[in-house]
């Protein structure tokens, strides 16, 4: 992650948030404590710099596109019984992974023909555990229409919902942090790819070596889609443009 | 409703595969096939003993995925002699191994920014060009000075027109003189001409409305 100048504020903000969390006295002490990752600090320093503000159906061209061209696309050739794999990273605390599964049962006809796996992950496992709760207030719920909040949550209190459990069954949650190769290769190939919004925060290096584990992580012909302003183009020549009617993803060429 | 009809680690294809040592990463890099160069590349970012042989390995790599993942090695292990193997790409007849290059100095910014200097002043003209890139994207607190001297010796227009570029980026008011110098002196050269009234309107902006 790389933070300028003018998110000097943003960053001393945390780092605060941190020496309070852990009572130290001057940054001295916490940064003693953070270089010998006392307690897991390392992981408590880096799920405070994360940011995990999304929503339901966020982007959705891109969900349009997924059953409209990419799952088909897929399907021409991956051989008859083996599950087409879905990988949402950083997924935060979930939305997006279960948007895809929810988009899914709504939208593709095809969806009892075959197996399904949508796997999510982040590096912040504070937002993996919330993920795996499955637990969203109004908020992020703002996009999905209430016959679909009604079919597949269930009202927990006034301000929150609760994803049934078969939805919340249907999708993997793990940690991983996409710029540790050995992290990312435990995840298998996939046929699409969602990573939005994540390069955009990394320094040239690590962007180079996130592009090359996603490559890996797609299966010949696989598809990433990035946030709408975001271009693998700029990052890495490994990836083909392909331009759908409602998106533009990116493609792991077939050899 | 659930997606999944039977166990996630039943359907998950594994891709974990043994890790490389350096004798076996050599010696895919040599004689591997396209997988299996791929593989040894990336392991390769683990040993800066391998630079000389991800250099070897580039000189005669065909395959533009097993070259990205050659040039990410040399810029992970980011020593001044990965810089060096990677220099002489800079040279490449094909403006695509050229970018790459450029893209893998960028990656390893600090220890490649000493080497742009040199690179300003080397005969070929289209490595001055790629140093002016260099410069741009590479923030400095002498980039701006770089920049002007240049302009104030370099014969060919074109590289002029990349530093001239380059101003229109990072350029600040003690640009200015040397912009306007360099455009008497190529009165005859009328896109630089129009290049450099545009760098200055967009330095002189800059200067005005500073970026946060």
């Amino acid at each position: 992650m790389i933070f300028t100048e003018a998110k000097r504020y943003y960053v001393e903000r945390r780092a605060v948030d941190r020496m309070l969390g852990t009572r130290s006295d001057s940054f001295e002490h916490y940064f003693g404590r953070l270089r010998a990752d006392v307690q897991g600090e390392i992981e408590q320093f880096v799920n405070a710099f994360t940011v995990n503000e999304t929503y339901f159906y966020r982007e959705e061209h891109q969900l349009v596109c997924l059953t409209s061209d990419l799952l088909a696309a897929r399907l021409t050739v991956k051989p008859r019984g083996e599950p087409i794999r879905i990988w949402s990273v950083p997924c935060s605390t979930g939305e997006e992974p279960y948007s895809i599964a929810i988009w899914l049962l709504e939208n593709w006809p095809h969806v009892d023909e075959y197996d399904i796996e949508i796997v999510g992950s982040d590096i912040d496992t504070d937002a993996v555990a919330l993920a795996r709760v499955g637990v969203y207030g109004k908020r992020a719920l703002m996009r999905l229409p209430a016959r679909l909040v009604d079919k597949y949550f269930e009202a927990d209190d006034g301000a929150s919902w609760r994803i049934l459990d078969d939805l919340r069954q249907s999708v993997r949650f793990t940690a991983v942090n996409l710029v540790d190769r050995a992290n990312t290769r435990l995840h298998g190939k996939f046929d699409v790819i969602f990573c939005r919004n994540v390069l955009i925060y990394f320094d040239d290096l690590a962007r180079r070596t996130a592009a090359e584990n996603l490559f890996e992580n797609l299966s010949p012909g696989g598809f990433i889609c990035l946030g709408h302003t975001e271009s693998m183009s700029r990052v890495s020549p490994l990836f083909d443009v392909a331009r759908f009617a409602d998106a533009i993803v990116y493609q792991r060429p077939m050899r | 409703m659930p997606l999944i009809r039977k166990p996630p680690s039943a359907a998950a294809p594994q891709t974990a595969a043994p890790a490389l040592d350096a004798r076996a990463v050599l010696e895919a890099l040599a004689r591997g096939n396209d997988d299996e160069r791929w593989a040894a590349a990336r392991a390769a970012a683990d040993f800066p003993a391998a630079v000389p042989a991800l250099g070897d390995a580039l000189a005669h790599e065909k395959s533009p995925t097993v070259r990205q993942a050659l040039f990410s090695a040399l810029a992970r292990i980011a020593t001044p002699q990965s810089v060096e193997t990677i220099l002489p790409f800079l040279r490449s007849d094909d403006a695509l191994i050229r970018t790459e290059a450029s893209d893998a100095l960028l990656a390893m910014r600090d220890v490649a920014w000493p080497f742009v200097p040199v690179l300003l002043r080397d005969p070929d003209a289209s490595v001055r060009t790629q140093a002016c890139v260099l410069v741009r994207d590479m923030p400095s607190p002498v980039a701006v000075s770089l920049c002007c001297d240049l302009l104030d010796s370099e014969p060919d227009p074109n590289v002029c027109a990349a530093a001239v570029e380059a101003l229109a980026e990072i350029g600040e008011a003690s640009a200015l003189p040397a912009l306007m110098r360099c455009a008497d002196r190529f009165r005859a050269t009328p896109f630089l001409e129009f290049s450099i009234r545009i760098a200055i309107d967009r330095v002189r902006s800059q200067v005005l409305n500073p970026r946060a």
